[in-house]
């Protein structure tokens, strides 16, 4: 048994969860320049409400795009209810909505039979046979099938960006707002429209964590912060940073569990090794790698 | 000076030394005294149950007022004032217990602790702004976590406890705890709130008012914003560190799960819902939020007993974030003023009356 290929295997299957929750995340900063602390909670949300629909006999495939449609849904319903009368606001008064919006839905959560347990998705049969070792690690079908998904939607969601009409619009409201506007764009139709797309993608990110590694909506709800080291790391606007980052803040948080948990009294520097990264970039480079550059210095 | 001293009819300063007055008249001044009688008086005329809420509003009031330093006159939000808090609170629980200092040095010891690490923290605010900082203190926020979480000297985050206390030889014993800490915090918070005045007043705190209002023309009217910026981080930590030592003496041990991101968000939802940047909301704040948390808390527990939620739901611990986030976001797109706003309407329809403006 390797140590170096099993850690970089696990690091990237995390890593693609990572990279799909970052992608909601720059879309939503992207088109609106509004930072969302709620993320992690869509996530549970997104994963609690395809859990429940399995429990009540739903086929789980089907489960889980009833759930990334409610959570479009819901993207949407926020955006209308609470952001738009945010635009204009100061930065602070944005951060600190969706703040209380992560700590409201945390609250409807716990009203429902799923906030203080752990659970686990019946995994489906396709899923429940042998894995396959790659590298002399052996992958579960769950993983495989995990990163497959996360890579996937990944790739539907640039193609959609760079090809469709309405990602080019959606890149076009991100690029100047008022020159969008001034060429007949419904911007306020754009910022919904992220908002769903980004609850789309973190439906999925909660359903694939979900089967991979159970379901508690401490534990989804803290991929929300995780967030944070994988998109200040890719580039706050970029979703090709998205995908990179969260590869890479996947990967350097299990060398770093696999490597200097030995030589720390407790270990777990897995959870604190990111943030380290994230101030390192800040202090360096804080555009990220592939963020654009609009920091002033002061 | 208004033509009479007694009521204000109007500004009449005509001398910037006029301005620089902090009562106008002669009613504040008197207000502000009563206002101290009233509060040193407050133990015995509320029930014994509430007094440590009280306390406690008193405390979380200090640390806000030092988040209002950072978040709300230069405007760096800061989602990291709970750890500056543990960072005070771990400083004075080391220096009782280790050096055995009396708590009258040992707290003042945590502030400097907490205005030593803020300025250090404060540092990457000289490259970033806005949420690039905001994510910065975050980080510190959950860096502070983990490290205590990780450091056998501090007890691996578990509960180090402080210290009987005794002064002019009264002891706070277990019946008369809050009593006890109520006369310490009192003057302390009041010391405190009249130091932020008197800061605001200076030159420092006029550069910060200005760094928050635009940093580009305040670095061409000869303000350094870097050195603004870290003085605010400087002063606002060191409010966390005094409020953090208090924490650790009044709860009679110090946990790490005091410190959390949870009372980060609680500190900051506290300097919004009272006003960001204003001195009375800096009180209203936490008596807004503890009181909420306190309602919420006996309301979902007659929730509870009424049988309309299914069971196996605890009630209380969905209600309170619930309450808590709806109260911040409505606070935010209704009254972005804060409560200091209803209070300086308030004040203006005294002053006004009978007349409506």
């Amino acid at each position: 048994m390797d140590l170096l290929p099993q850690l970089l295997i696990a690091g990237v299957v995390i890593g693609s969860i990572y990279a799909l929750a970052a992608l909601g995340f720059v879309l939503i900063y992207k088109s609106s320049r509004v930072i969302n602390f709620a993320h992690g909670q869509i996530i549970a949300t997104g994963a609690f409400i395809a859990f429940a629909l399995t429990q009540s006999g739903m086929n789980f495939w089907l489960a889980g795009l009833l759930a990334m449609v409610a959570t479009f849904l819901l993207g949407m319903l926020i955006e209308r209810v609470f952001l738009r009368r945010m635009v204009g606001e100061p930065i602070i008064s944005v951060i600190m909505v969706t703040i209380g919006l992560s700590s409201v839905i945390e609250g409807l959560i716990h009203l429902t039979p799923y906030g203080a347990g752990s659970f686990s998705f019946t995994t489906p049969a396709v899923l429940a046979g042998d894995g396959l070792s790659v590298l002399g690690t052996q992958l579960s079908r769950t993983q495989i099938a995990g990163v497959l998904a996360a890579l996937g939607l990944l790739a539907g969601f640039t193609y959609f960006f760079n090809k469709s009409t309405l990602g080019i619009t959606m890149r076009a409201v991100a690029d100047d707002q008022m020159a969008a506007m001034s060429v007949g764009t419904s911007v306020e139709r754009v910022f919904a429209l992220a908002w769903a797309a980004a609850g789309l993608s973190a439906a999925a990110a909660g359903v694939i964590l979900g089967l991979m590694s159970g379901l508690t909506l401490g534990g989804l709800a803290g991929i929300g912060l995780k967030v944070f080291p994988v998109v200040i790391l890719g580039g706050l606007d970029s979703v090709v940073g998205a995908i990179v980052g969260g590869m890479l803040i996947g990967v350097l948080e299990n060398l770093s569990a696999g490597y200097l948990d030995g030589l720390v009294p407790g270990g777990g520097t897995r959870e604190v090794f990111p943030f380290i990264i994230l101030i390192a970039v800040l202090l360096l480079r804080p555009y990220g790698l592939f963020g654009t550059k609009e920091i002033e210095r002061v | 000076m208004p033509a009479s001293r007694f009521t204000q009819t109007g500004n009449y300063r005509v001398r910037y030394q006029q301005d620089q007055t902090i009562f106008a008249t002669y009613a504040e001044q008197a207000s502000l005294i009563v206002g101290v009688l009233l509060l040193l008086a407050l133990p015995l005329l509320i029930p014994k149950t509430m007094l440590r809420d009280v306390d406690m509003i008193m405390i979380f009031a200090v640390a806000v007022l030092g988040l209002n330093v950072t978040t709300g006159y230069t405007g760096l939000i800061n989602i990291g004032q709970a750890a500056f808090m543990g960072v005070g609170a771990y400083a004075t629980a080391l220096a009782a217990t280790r050096l055995n200092l009396p708590f009258f040095l040992a707290i003042p010891l945590g502030g400097l602790a907490g205005a030593l690490v803020g300025t250090f923290v404060g540092l990457p605010s000289l490259r970033l702004k806005y949420l690039y900082l905001a994510v910065a203190t975050l980080a510190f926020q959950i860096i502070f976590e983990w490290t205590v979480g990780h450091s056998p000297l501090l007890a691996q985050g578990g509960a180090i406890s402080m210290p009987t206390v005794q002064i002019f030889g009264i002891r706070d014993t277990f019946l008369n705890h809050n009593m006890f800490w109520y006369y310490i915090i009192l003057p302390v918070l009041v010391a405190m709130a009249l130091l932020w005045r008197n800061v605001l007043r200076t030159r420092h705190g006029r550069s910060m008012i200005a760094v928050r209002d635009n940093d580009r023309a305040a670095a061409a009217m000869g303000i350094n914003p870097g050195t603004a910026k870290l003085t605010a981080f400087m002063i606002g930590s060191f409010y966390a560190g005094i409020a953090g030592g208090l924490f650790a003496y009044f709860q009679k041990a110090v946990v790490i799960e005091d410190y959390g991101l949870h009372t980060s968000v609680q500190l900051l939802a506290m300097a919004i819902v009272g006003g960001l940047g204003s001195l009375p909301g800096s009180f209203l704040g936490p008596i807004f939020i503890v009181a909420l948390d306190r309602f919420m808390g006996s309301a979902s527990s007659w929730l509870g007993e009424k049988d309309i939620f299914p069971q196996g739901i605890d009630v209380a611990t969905a209600m309170r974030p619930l309450a808590f986030g709806l109260a911040i976001m409505l606070f935010l797109m209704f009254e972005p003023r804060g409560l200091a706003n209803w209070w300086r309407l308030v004040r203006m329809y005294f002053k006004k009356w009978p007349y409506k403006f």
